[in-house]
């Protein structure tokens, strides 16, 4: 189905995984308009086939690979594509947006998106070459860790004159196959790590997808956005967080700033410092271990680190293991969580939901509910734990079933520090309320990145008041649709942190930033018009190269306001879906540990006030107050027109 | 004696994470500023600063025993 559209291929291939089967699937280019791409495409597609009764491991399951308009359109860092499925952790959709190089190489086939249906009958790998597939038998390469999986398959697509044609791949490692329900879908070196993409890939006996071809994605303008592009790569390289924090220290040199701010999850989110932080921190990173930084492609951030492990150059690890496998299970020693690190993403486990789960046990084991051999700061034997969870043996395969599972069965549901279902990141909210918020509402549960990462403005970038729960609601509920629209559109999310105007970020002390600080719990009102009627933000900011981009890309008009709208339009929709599943009020929950518990019993605060917040985020999405979209916003969005409510 | 502690890009631009000054040689946190490793005072201004893990400002007394904590912001992850 061609596109009037620039930046789309404009096909979609549906592929029935039990008959072998492929066919194009209908996706028009009012759809486009509305649903964009990435996972907001794929929440359409998936809502329109999910009525609320299937399972994740079913035949009725789905897996969508999606990209958006701007991957590979030479936007800076937008080599992104997304895996959207209904999760085996949580029961609702989740959403992975992931780098690497298979979503460029998926459109140089000429697609935009896979769907992926049914189940084949023995494992199998799929090549995909210029919108051609062929089915392969995985015998050879089941059972292989990913790197020597992705090795294999290079071998695989070696040409007559020996060389590897060049291509994209996904694959799952022994974690997938053996159904452990956070398992994850790796892409060279990258991960799309939340909610158990792998296990559901695992489910349809799917090793790998392989990408490569010749097409070209036709930019609308190309001689203007030329021009944007090379304006954007020079303002992201000149902003503090994007040209400097993040390619000097990576994400792991929020560790320190996160210790000053007390949202350093320490001890299973017992604390929020962890005396130790100095020896597992970016900087300590940065200064004895990082060999050269790493990106995905088009990007000029280059956020990745690389260390040794075993005498072998590999990817360091993200700020989220760093502190949840260091101060998380009060392990100071950081060449230990280098090779954890590794050995995860060999064995195809998500760090966050493993590293949580594990502290959840040694927790458990601490108070005495559950046997388990698992200690705090013992931590010698992980990777040998790891490996049992990857391929289910002993305490492994009751681990494989994450903290909310073992809660049910031993105890300890407070301490299972989860959002429905799925594992928090490494901020502890207690004294970051609007990320709590975040935590609580995200679609695909506990993810600081689909909740609004608002700890960006309480205490990071800026220094917006920690614990009050004034104007975060709204804030909330802007920065969630931001964050869903770029993602939908094919780029990093860390694109967004140059969003805040540069003098902001580099004088933190002047005055202009001290007011911009005090003014922001009282924004609430004024952000809501914004979150109300985006339609008066019918202008560019420049700031935000986002939306000129898009422009220039796909020929649609797409100011700022519109590009809020599309966001809430994904936000929602996704929502929507998840209601079918039962979703609801009570489903945006914290543990107890971070809404009845002080994290400092002198600060009456220092807890996550989350009703009173998401009282206030409700009615800023137009939400009723058992938290689902009312018929009326759906129609307003045009969500309801197609999708079957 | 008070502990100057630097963290972010500042720490790397400063070459050092901790040093050391004596109480009697810096009277407050505006004072500290000019002894920062390479680090020009403006940039110096522009870190946040913490006194005994408390944000502090510049006219802030030191004293002997107290911990300076010096970091850029940052975001992203
Ligand atoms: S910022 Fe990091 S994760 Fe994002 S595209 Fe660049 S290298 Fe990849």
């Amino acid at each position: 189905m061609a596109t009037e559209y620039g930046g789309y291929m404009g096909k979609v291939l549906q592929i029935n995984l039990t008959k072998q089967e492929v066919s194009e699937y209908p996706f028009t280019d009012e759809e486009r308009r509305l649903f964009i791409g990435g996972k907001t495409m794929a929440a359409k597609i998936l809502g329109d086939h999910l009525t609320g009764k299937e399972k994740a491991f079913s035949e009725e399951n789905l897996l969508v690979i999606t990209t958006g308009p701007m991957t590979g359109s030479g936007a800076p860092s937008s080599s992104r594509f997304n895996i959207s499925t209904l999760s085996p952790q949580t029961g609702y959709i989740t959403s992975s947006n992931c780098g690497g190089h298979f979503g460029y190489y998926l459109k140089k086939a000429g697609l935009d998106a896979l769907i992926l249906t049914g189940r084949c009958d023995r494992p199998t790998w799929i090549e995909i070459n210029n919108e051609k597939v062929i089915f392969h038998d995985a015998d050879g390469i089941w059972g292989m860790k990913t790197g020597e999986t992705q090795a294999a398959l290079d071998d695989k697509l070696r040409l007559k004159n020996g060389r590897v044609r060049k291509n994209g791949k996904i694959c799952i490692g022994p974690a997938g196959e053996n159904l452990v329900l956070y398992s994850c879908i790796v892409s060279n070196e990258r991960v799309s790590g939340r909610g158990g993409t792998g296990a559901v890939m695992g489910w349809m006996r799917l090793k790998a997808v392989c990408a490569s071809g010749n097409k070209e994605v036709q930019v609308h303008d190309k001689e203007k956005m030329v021009r944007h592009t090379q304006k954007w790569f020079r303002y992201l390289r000149k902003h503090p967080l994007t040209g400097s924090q993040l390619p000097k220290l990576g994400t792991a040199g929020l560790v320190s700033a996160m210790q000053m701010k007390h949202i350093l999850s320490t001890k299973n989110y017992t604390y929020g410092q962890y005396d130790d932080f100095e020896k597992v921190s970016g900087e300590e990173l940065a200064e004895k271990y990082n060999i050269v930084n790493k990106g995905c492609l088009t990007c000029p951030i280059r956020c990745a680190r690389t260390v040794e492990v075993n005498g072998q150059q590999v990817k360091g690890p993200e700020l989220e293991t760093l502190v949840l496998l260091g101060g998380g299970i009060l392990n100071n020693d950081l060449e230990s969580i280098f090779k954890w690190n590794y050995e995860l993403d060999e064995l195809g486990l998500d760090t966050i939901s493993c590293a949580n789960t594990i502290s959840y046990a040694m927790e458990a084991n601490e108070k005495g509910l559950w046997d388990n051999g698992l200690k705090f700061s013992e931590t010698e034997d992980l990777s040998k734990i790891f490996e049992d969870i990857a391929y289910r043996r002993g305490i492994g395969d009751e681990l494989a079933q994450g903290s909310r599972r073992l809660s049910e069965k031993y105890g300890g549901k407070d301490f299972a520090i989860h959002a429905k279902g799925m594992e928090l990141a490494a901020y502890e909210p207690r004294k970051a309320v609007g990320l709590g918020l975040g935590y609580a509402t995200s679609n695909r549960g506990g993810c600081h990145l689909n909740g609004g990462y608002l700890v960006i403005l309480e205490g990071l970038g800026l220094s917006m008041d920690q614990t009050t729960y004034h104007a975060k609601g709204d804030l909330t509920m802007l920065f969630q649709d931001l964050m869903e629209m770029i993602s939908a559109s094919g780029q990093c999310l860390f694109t967004s942190y140059a969003f805040f105007p540069t003098p902001l970020m580099n004088h933190p002390n002047a005055w202009y930033t001290k007011m911009v600080n005090r003014i922001l719990p009282y924004t609430g009102p004024v952000v809501r018009i914004i979150n109300k009627f985006p339609e008066i933000a019918c202008f560019h900011l420049p700031v935000f190269h986002h939306t000129k981009g898009f422009e220039y890309t796909t020929g649609m008009k797409m100011t700022f306001g519109d590009y809020i709208r599309c966001g809430e339009r994904g936000f929602n929709l996704e929502r929507e879906v998840n209601r079918r599943f039962g979703v609801n009020a009570n489903k945006d929950a914290l543990p107890k540990r971070l809404t009845q518990t002080l994290q400092d019993p002198k600060d009456p605060d220092s807890k996550v006030p989350l009703e009173k917040l998401k009282k206030v985020y409700y009615h800023a999405r137009g939400w009723d107050k058992d938290g689902l979209p009312a018929k009326r916003l759906l129609k307003k969005l045009k969500i309801s027109e197609g999708a079957d409510i | 004696m008070i502990t100057v502690k630097i963290f972010g890009v500042a720490r790397l631009r400063a070459g050092t994470g901790t040093f050391e000054c004596d109480e009697n040689d810096v009277k407050n946190v505006d004072e500290l500023l000019n002894r920062i490793p390479n680090t020009t005072r403006k940039e110096a201004r522009d870190l946040v600063l913490l006194v005994n893990g408390k944000p502090a400002g510049r006219r802030h007394r030191l004293e002997d025993g107290d911990e300076v904590v010096l970091l850029a912001p940052a975001g992203g992850g």
